[in-house]
């Protein structure tokens, strides 16, 4: 990774009146030593100082952060939402990276460096010289149990998890089965519970022993956390109640036609609905034929 | 009894207040009082000494004030004595003062090896969380994983203290005052303590309901052999349920024994005036 300090030499303002990547070197310094930390304690919730952007906390401040602290100059950028590259969301978020550091952006999952992502991880298997940029809008996966920071802090130091095993058997007695659907609570690397943001049941067993850093910001609650490498991460189940991910029974992609990838549901104007992938990417791949590694 | 004690108690005091070097020469029955004429603090309890045994039932008793109740809340790290030690045999061997334990030790002390009933079920239970799930909460704590056999050990105590077994997945908020008491024993008792402490269980309920959760205290206790310790004003609960007494007045041990000893031959004046007022 290029230092700050090489960085502003070399390249000095991409735009007018702007730092490289938008944020000041200071600000990119310390995102960058909160990520360190983060990546140091995996699973922990390190607090940093959120920065203003042009853009609404709330609508991906903490991943934006994230990715404009670490692209340099040979970095290749790809941002979707919900999968999707070509959603408003993603294109604002790529443009204004593209615009302040005039870094090359991709849609194709291979050739990306940084993958920003609202809520979902991509079909196809990252790299270990690939990035995967969480945002996150809750980072406390304790929250349910515990309104008070300070205490679900305290709870995160000494392992005091009980009363969130108890909301997961609750959940079993109200409902049968474990509940949740986006955002499933796991344990990281055997010590901390984390808040994988909401992406789907279908991408979390891909946080396990992934080749690739795994990175998460909360820009509104100024958390960042991280799942490095080769690091577990097993979701929160009982010897009974297992974890299943979500499964679309006889359902394919409308367009690609494939089986085996998270699918949304389209509801169409005559009432009838179809499926089609939700990472488009993936889709469009399949659609060419092309070669995809999977998980 | 030639066991080793479960429970080993000494110098227990609990000063409120900053305290000073009267405080303890000042204090007592002897002055009949417990705050501190030169400082003010109020003296809880002190030099509190005390060893329980396995499966025996240890009664403390004394009027309100008499620091009975700082004692126990100090064993369940409620509160934090000023000075003393307590030893429980199942932690660290019984080498280390469960006083000196972290933060991490403390929860497994409260959660796994010590039950604690309180007077008031809203203290001792979640409303909000099922009964069987108040019951899970001390499973989990205890790294059980399985939700069949968190229900099958749930159902068991609550089956035992006599709390419907459909009412399982009912929240306690909505439960009667005896029933959430029964529910707080059930949680108390269900991963088999090491130590059960026992506040004025039954205070607040009414006669009958008093009776019957007494009996099953008891109960309980004859088939597991547990140690309790209980404390109470009410001499007929300690009647009913104590092998051995120990007398608190103004936070200190007036008199200890054989609960039949204690109660038929009182020894100190004022265990002969709590008898007598009690008869």
């Amino acid at each position: 990774m290029v230092s700050v300090a090489t960085l502003s030499a070399t390249h000095g303002e991409a735009i007018s009146g702007y730092s490289y990547g938008f944020l000041d070197a200071i600000s990119r310094r310390e995102i960058r030593r909160a990520l360190l930390k983060a990546v140091a304690i995996p699973g922990y919730q390190v607090p940093f100082g959120s920065r203003e952007l042009p853009i609404a906390r709330g609508w991906g401040t903490g991943g934006l952060q994230i990715t404009l602290s670490l692209i340099g100059p040979g970095d290749i950028l790809k941002v979707i939402d919900q999968g999707d590259d070509a959603s408003v969301n993603a294109q604002n978020l790529r443009r204004l990276a593209e615009k302040t550091s005039g870094i090359e952006t991709t849609t194709e999952t291979a050739r990306a460096t940084i993958i920003q992502t609202r809520h979902r991880v991509p079909e196809e298997r990252l790299r270990s010289d690939q990035v995967l940029v969480l945002q996150c809008p809750i980072p406390e996966p304790l929250r349910r149990v515990e309104p008070s920071t300070s205490v679900a802090r305290r709870m995160h130091a000494e392992g005091d998890y009980s009363r969130m095993w108890l909301a997961i058997y609750e959940d079993i007695v109200r409902r049968g089965e474990l509940g949740g659907a986006a955002g499933y609570p796991v344990l990281v690397n055997g010590r901390y519970i984390m808040a994988p943001t909401p992406i789907p049941r279908w991408d979390i067993p891909r946080l396990d022993m992934a080749e690739c850093l795994f990175l998460i910001g909360a820009g509104r609650e100024k958390r960042v956390y991280a799942v490095p490498p080769y690091t577990s991460v097993v979701p929160l189940e009982f010897e009974d109640y297992r974890f299943e991910v979500e499964s679309f029974p006889g359902q394919r992609c409308a367009r690609c036609g494939s089986g085996d990838s998270f699918l949304d549901e389209v509801n169409l104007a005559d009432g009838s609905r179809l499926f089609t992938c939700s990472d488009t990417a993936f889709c469009d791949a399949m659609q060419q034929n092309e070669e995809v590694v999977r998980w | 009894m030639v066991d080793e004690p479960i429970l080993s108690v000494r110098g227990l005091t609990k000063i409120w207040g900053r305290g000073c070097d009267a405080c303890l020469d000042q204090t007592g029955p002897a002055h009949n009082r417990n705050t501190c004429p030169a400082c003010g603090a109020i003296v809880a309890c002190a030099d509190v000494a005390l060893d329980l045994y396995p499966g025996e039932v240890l009664g403390i008793v004394g009027e309100s004030g008499s620091g009975k109740s700082s004692v126990l809340q100090c064993l369940y790290m409620d509160l934090a004595p000023n000075s003393g030690e307590a030893f429980l045999s199942t932690f660290h061997s019984g080498r280390k003062s469960i006083w000196e334990a972290t933060m991490r030790e403390r929860r497994e002390l409260r959660a796994i090896l010590m039950g604690m009933v309180y007077q008031n079920p809203r203290d001792g239970l979640n409303l909000m969380v099922t009964a069987g799930g108040n019951i899970g909460e001390r499973l989990l704590a205890a790294d059980w994983r399985h939700v069949g056999q968190i229900r099958a050990r749930a159902a068991d105590y609550l089956h035992r203290t006599e709390v419907p077994i459909e009412r399982m997945d009912h929240l306690p908020a909505y439960f009667s005052g005896g029933m959430q008491q029964r529910v707080q024993i059930a949680k108390a008792l269900a991963n088999s303590p090491s130590l059960v402490l026992l506040d004025e269980l039954t205070t607040g309920l009414d006669i009958s309901v008093q009776a019957g959760v007494l009996d099953l205290v008891r109960d309980i206790q004859h088939r597991e052999g547990l140690s309790v310790i209980v404390v109470s004003h009410d001499l007929s609960v300690i009647r009913l349920l104590a092998d051995r007494t120990m007398v608190m007045k103004m936070g200190r041990v007036v008199e200890s024994g054989l609960t039949d000893q204690v109660l038929e031959d009182p020894q100190h004046a004022y265990t002969q005036l709590l008898v007598s007022s009690a008869a």
